[in-house]
């Protein structure tokens, strides 16, 4: 089977059968995205809505307690944006942190996206640990968008 | 800090939510974390001792 067939759904070519794929809505994504869980609590998966918001939302305060880094753009280090794009997958989470650290003076300065401060203490012991958290958590967090996505589709229950 | 706190700590929350994310039963989720939760936990205390001899 080809990428495309895959990609068009299981109804098409049987005269629009009435298994096609739903069509995702981006609303709900991005509020999945930016609450853990959240999506799937408007689906109706109440259990999962609640395990995953309780294991991104306690991975990401581990991670902050032990005083770990949120990754942030960093102008002479290209890579930097890999581990950024992680850690965004946290949504609010992310901003919220960030905002904490920085101000509002700090978030909006001239040099944007640069020049932010992840927070953290690189001298504490937890601190590469505190980062390893917080990864996690916008990994998970984005995988759990990816859930959300199919089950929108109709292609998991 | 206790390192072997973290590591069950991180271990515990992974599990689960892999648990969670691919298996829809109960007894699938059960097997799934277990196995999961077991390779991370285990895998990395054997992993440390075997790394230990090296220097």
């Amino acid at each position: 089977m080809t990428a495309e067939k895959k990609t068009r759904g299981r109804g098409e070519g049987k005269g629009g059968g009435e298994d096609a794929p739903q069509p995702v809505s981006k609303p709900l994504l991005l509020v999945s995205w930016l609450v853990p869980g959240l999506g799937h609590w408007l689906l109706g998966k109440r259990v999962r809505a609640v395990v995953f918001a309780a294991v991104v939302a306690a991975s990401f305060i581990t991670g902050v307690l032990l005083h770990g880094e949120i990754a942030v753009p960093q102008q002479a280090s290209p890579l930097s944006w890999f581990f950024t794009v992680g850690c965004i997958g946290n949504g609010m989470l992310y901003f919220v942190r960030l905002l904490w650290v920085n101000g509002f003076d700090g978030l909006f300065s001239a040099s944007f996206p640069y020049g932010l401060s992840g927070g953290g203490d690189p001298v504490a012991a937890g601190f590469f640990y505190g980062k390893t958290f917080l990864y996690t958590a916008g990994l998970m967090n984005l995988l759990v968008v990816l859930d959300v996505h199919d089950i929108a589709r109709g292609d998991k229950s | 800090m206790d390192h072997f706190l973290l590591l069950f700590w991180h271990a515990l929350l992974v599990a689960v939510f892999f648990a969670f994310l691919w298996r829809s039963d109960s007894r699938g989720r059960k097997a799934l974390f277990l196995k999961t939760f077991l390779i991370m936990f285990v895998g990395a205390i054997a992993l440390g001792w075997l790394m230990f001899p090296f220097p």
